[in-house]
């Protein structure tokens, strides 16, 4: 709101100052250049009509159903055609990370010790089809999470946090009770209300409701696996035709009331979203204007980015935002001789962050080097604050400082160093070029490490994310990025961190870090309800991480994105760190 | 064998000469004349001359040139990540240029990737020739139902989905096995499925070689003087199979070649930082830097396109020279 308020006082005084100043444009003068669509709105308008066209170099990453995706990028297209109990606001820079009620009209009332979250819905949204959106629809779609079998692909946060029955929900495609509406820890009191029981108090709750899979379903129109081809929209556009990994056409949703969905718009006449096109082709018909929107959203490829970053013309039509991903090297606290800190510190001090940054691809499609875990988009993070937290002079020496590895080598008790694998996808370019960068820049202090590449698919399920394997193979250090499901310190470290995160099979906690310190202050995070006590563990988390030397951070990602000239309202999303999906227009 | 060609050390100038006019007369060995031929085709003796330099290279190269997995980072321009310069940094210090991303030399790694590429292609063709002469000739000379039980398996071998096989197999075996670890482990196994499913090719071409040479007379006339099986097999049969050998083992070792460098372009051939030039191609390919240094996938596809057309330019001069009937 504050945002809002400030912007509108800034147009009436430039009003003022300028008589040529058009009034019509609704906002202050568009700034305009590189990385102008990162704080303002470019383009703003409120024209209709033209075919949005949107393409991607490979298919959906998961899924275009609501209930079964993970993916930025289809969490932030989905709010096209779905409603979450609460969204991310739709707002250029910072603003863009702030929660707020989306089908809900309010953010959620915590009652019962922190154990019970009512929200209620706003009484007139409809299905594409006209039916009334009820509690219940919501209801389903939170059951339907549930069935781990069906929908595999989507986090799991229902299952575990909500207040377990006997025996366990088993998901409504089994639900023998009345109206399919099993699930106890859900209850629905009247058609505009929803109330969720917790196991455990989880103050993070509005962040979890904010997760596409809160967007209400209709029982009757439920087609399981088959859903994702036509999910029944709640948002500004439905879906008229979809081959999977070939082409998507959205099209107006005629019932879509904007009075109920201030975050989106409903401007171009048609959405239409191509699939699997050969990545540099993209980028070219990007930049002639073909398509407006690389769908990913993860910046061009080497290519295009030579071009851009050398033509100036092209440079100011393109932004450079953080990504939210932070990507870095966990170093296994459980795998000899990395169990004894001081080896582990020796790592953190004879890395050469210059090479492992032009591994992901330098300042511009890499990203900053990073002296702690969470990337600048992480409410409360050391790197929003702007404190300096650097232990072992990854900014200031960024080369390596060879004579301090050695002390730590001498302390660990290896002081010609010692051997241990890495790990990295070997189908990901980047991650190859940075376990070699790491294997030559440990070399100059005698730590030798072995190259142990395995498929994107089954990298966390069998081999990097099963402490057992990693184990028996000597694999210290594992090469891996991290995007928090939701902006804050628990989102962002407990997966990762956390010693209860620790799992046999996929696990996240790749550095098996099991510190009391660290555990206690993730756990006081999910119990205060109060935001800014809760936002201040942020970089006590973080800090102690770094002096456990239990990551070695890499680089605050970044992407390169071409904003294309004939969109309108177009700007860059914090929370998703790409462009906003659901306010695109066109020119 | 024949006294007069034996000019005596103490001979006048006139018997000499009358010595070598005799040996011009004297008809030559099929090898003689198979090697004249060969010498007459230049295009066959220049595959042959940059085969013996690429063996060469891949022998002693590796000791000339710089360290292939050191980096140059200040040869990169770190905000494209590219290399400085034209041409992908070509300079006198590195001809071939460098790198993009890390700086490593590759003229350095195009040598060591001939080495790897070459050990694997030879030791692999190698496999598969000795597989294939020997079931080849087995079946062709025994004939009834080892040969059936040859043919049939090499029909199966040759309508395996090789590609697929050799991904999955690269997947589940472990980091160490059979006492060898990392890349050696790697090399082992490439040379085990490239050799292993190659050898068919080579079957069938021996399998009918041996077949219609079984018949001729000369193998009926020994049978008659009384020579059993191995006789007939390994002096008189296998003499005159060397020529096919010779030729298809040439024709061979490109294939496999390609199909190492198909296989390290899909990620599963040699671990980085080894080079070689298949993962040299995927790198360039995968990394998408091709489109901006063109020099990073120009080199290593020169350097296998020019084997191949070697070998395979040597191998069917050879195949000229050995086998005129074939000829054009």
């Amino acid at each position: 709101m504050g945002v809002t308020a400030f912007g509108a006082v800034a147009a009436l005084a430039l009003a003022a100052c300028s008589s040529s100043t058009s009034t019509t444009s609704g906002g202050p003068t568009p700034a305009t250049g590189f990385n102008a669509g990162i704080t303002h709105v470019m383009n703003p308008s409120s024209q209709k009509g033209g075919t949005l066209n949107f393409a991607s170099s490979s298919g959906i990453p998961d899924s275009t159903d609501p209930g079964n995706t993970y993916y930025a990028q289809m969490w932030n297209l989905s709010r096209l055609y779905a409603m979450p109990l609460m969204t991310y606001k739709s707002c250029p820079g910072k603003c863009g990370g702030q929660v707020v009620p989306m089908l809900a009209t309010a953010p959620g009332v915590i009652s019962d010790n922190g154990l019970t979250w009512t929200y209620h819905i706003q009484p007139n949204v409809h299905f594409e089809d006209g039916t009334l959106v009820t509690s219940s629809d919501v209801k389903y779609a939170v059951e339907r999470t549930f069935d781990r079998g069906k929908f595999p692909l989507g986090p799991g946060y229902f299952p575990a946090l909500l207040a377990p029955q006997k025996p366990a929900y088993p998901g409504p495609y089994k639900d023998r009770s009345k109206n399919l509406m099993g699930l106890k820890a859900v209850e629905t009191p009247n058609p505009t209300t929803i109330v969720f029981h917790l196991a455990k108090p989880f103050a993070d709750f509005n962040y979890v409701v904010a997760i596409p899979q809160t967007a209400p379903v209709p029982p009757n129109k439920d087609t399981g696996a088959n859903y994702q081809l036509h999910p029944i929209s709640t948002g500004p556009y439905m879906f008229q035709s979809y081959q999977i990994n070939k082409q998507l056409t959205m099209v107006p949703n005629p019932h879509w009331n904007p009075a109920t969905d201030p975050n989106a718009k409903q401007l171009p006449s048609k959405i239409v979203l191509t699939f699997n096109v050969n990545p540099n082709d993209v980028d070219n018909r990007l930049l002639a204007g073909d398509i407006q929107v690389d769908l990913p959203g993860t910046g061009v490829q080497a290519a295009a980015r030579t071009k851009i970053l050398t033509t100036p013309s092209l440079k100011a039509q393109s932004d450079n935002p953080v990504s939210g991903f932070s990507w870095f090297f966990g170093l296994n606290t459980r795998v000899p001789p990395l169990t004894n800190i001081h080896c582990r510190m020796a790592i953190e001090y004879a890395a050469n962050k210059t090479n492992n940054q032009t591994a992901y691809g330098g300042p511009f499609a890499g990203g900053a080097i990073a002296s702690t875990v969470a990337p600048p988009n992480v409410v409360g993070s050391v790197a929003a604050s702007g404190k300096k937290f650097d232990l072992y002079e990854a900014t200031t020496k960024p080369q390596g400082d060879l004579t301090k590895a050695k002390q730590q080598l001498q302390q660990c008790g290896q002081p010609n160093g010692f051997s241990t694998g890495i790990t990295y996808r070997s189908d990901r370019p980047k991650e190859v070029s940075a376990a070699q960068a790491m294997q030559a820049s440990l070399a100059r202090v005698g730590i030798k490490l072995t190259l142990h590449g395995f498929p994107t698919a089954t990298y966390t399920s069998n081999f990097a994310g099963v402490p057992k394997y990693v184990h028996s193979h000597d694999l210290g250090i594992i090469v891996y990025g991290w995007a928090p499901d939701w902006p804050d310190g628990y989102g962002e470290f407990y997966y990762i961190v956390h010693g209860a995160a620790i799992s046999p099979v996929g696990n996240t906690n790749l550095e098996e870090l099991n510190d009391p310190k660290v555990n206690s202050l993730l756990d006081k995070f999910a119990t205060t309800t109060d935001a800014a006590l809760r936002n201040s563990y942020t970089a006590q988390i973080d800090m102690q991480v770094m002096r456990d030397a239990a990551i070695l951070p890499n680089v605050f990602a970044k992407a390169l994105l071409y904003r294309s000239p004939k969109l309108t309202n177009v700007y860059v999303q914090s929370y998703y760190g790409m462009y906003n999906y659901a306010v695109l227009g066109l020119k | 064998m024949t006294a007069p060609l034996e000019a005596p050390a103490d001979a006048a100038p006139e018997t000499v000469l009358a010595g070598v006019g005799a040996k011009a007369i004297e008809g030559r060995s099929l090898g003689q004349i198979a090697w004249m031929r060969l010498r007459r085709d230049k295009v066959a003796i220049a595959g042959g001359i940059f085969i013996l330099f690429l063996i060469l290279v891949a022998i002693v190269g590796p000791h000339l040139v710089q360290d292939p997995t050191v980096y140059n980072a200040n040869l990169i321009d770190p905000t494209l990540s590219a290399p400085r310069g034209p041409f992908g940094g070509i300079s006198l210090a590195h001809p071939f240029g460098v790198e993009p991303v890390t700086g490593r030399d590759v003229l350095s790694r195009v040598v060591n990737g001939a080495q790897v590429s070459l050990l694997i292609a030879f030791l692999a063709t190698a496999l598969a020739v000795i597989i294939g002469v020997f079931m080849g000739v087995v079946a062709g000379f025994f004939g009834g139902w080892a040969d059936a039980v040859i043919a049939r398996s090499m029909d199966v071998f040759l309508a395996f989905p090789l590609l697929l096989f050799a991904i999955a197999l690269v997947g589940v075996i472990p980091s160490s096995a059979f006492g060898l670890s990392g890349n050696s482990l790697r090399i082992g196994l490439l040379i085990f499925v490239i050799g292993f499913f190659a050898w068919p090719y080579m079957g069938r071409i021996i399998r009918g070689q041996t077949l219609s040479l079984r018949e001729r007379e000369f193998v009926d006339a020994a049978r008659s003087l009384g020579a059993r099986g191995p006789y007939v097999l390994f002096r008189e049969l296998l003499p005159n199979l060397w020529g096919p050998i010779l030729v298809y083992t040439t024709l061979l070792i490109p294939t496999n070649i390609l199909f190492e460098a198909a296989l390290s372009y899909l990620g599963v051939g040699i671990i980085p930082p080894t080079p070689s030039w298949g993962g040299m191609l995927s790198d360039a390919v995968n990394s998408g830097f091709y489109a901006i240094d063109p020099m990073y996938m120009i080199i290593p596809g020169l350097a296998i396109f020019l084997t191949v057309l070697a070998f395979n330019l040597f191998g069917d001069g050879l195949r000229d020279a050995l086998d005129p009937r074939s000829a054009r």
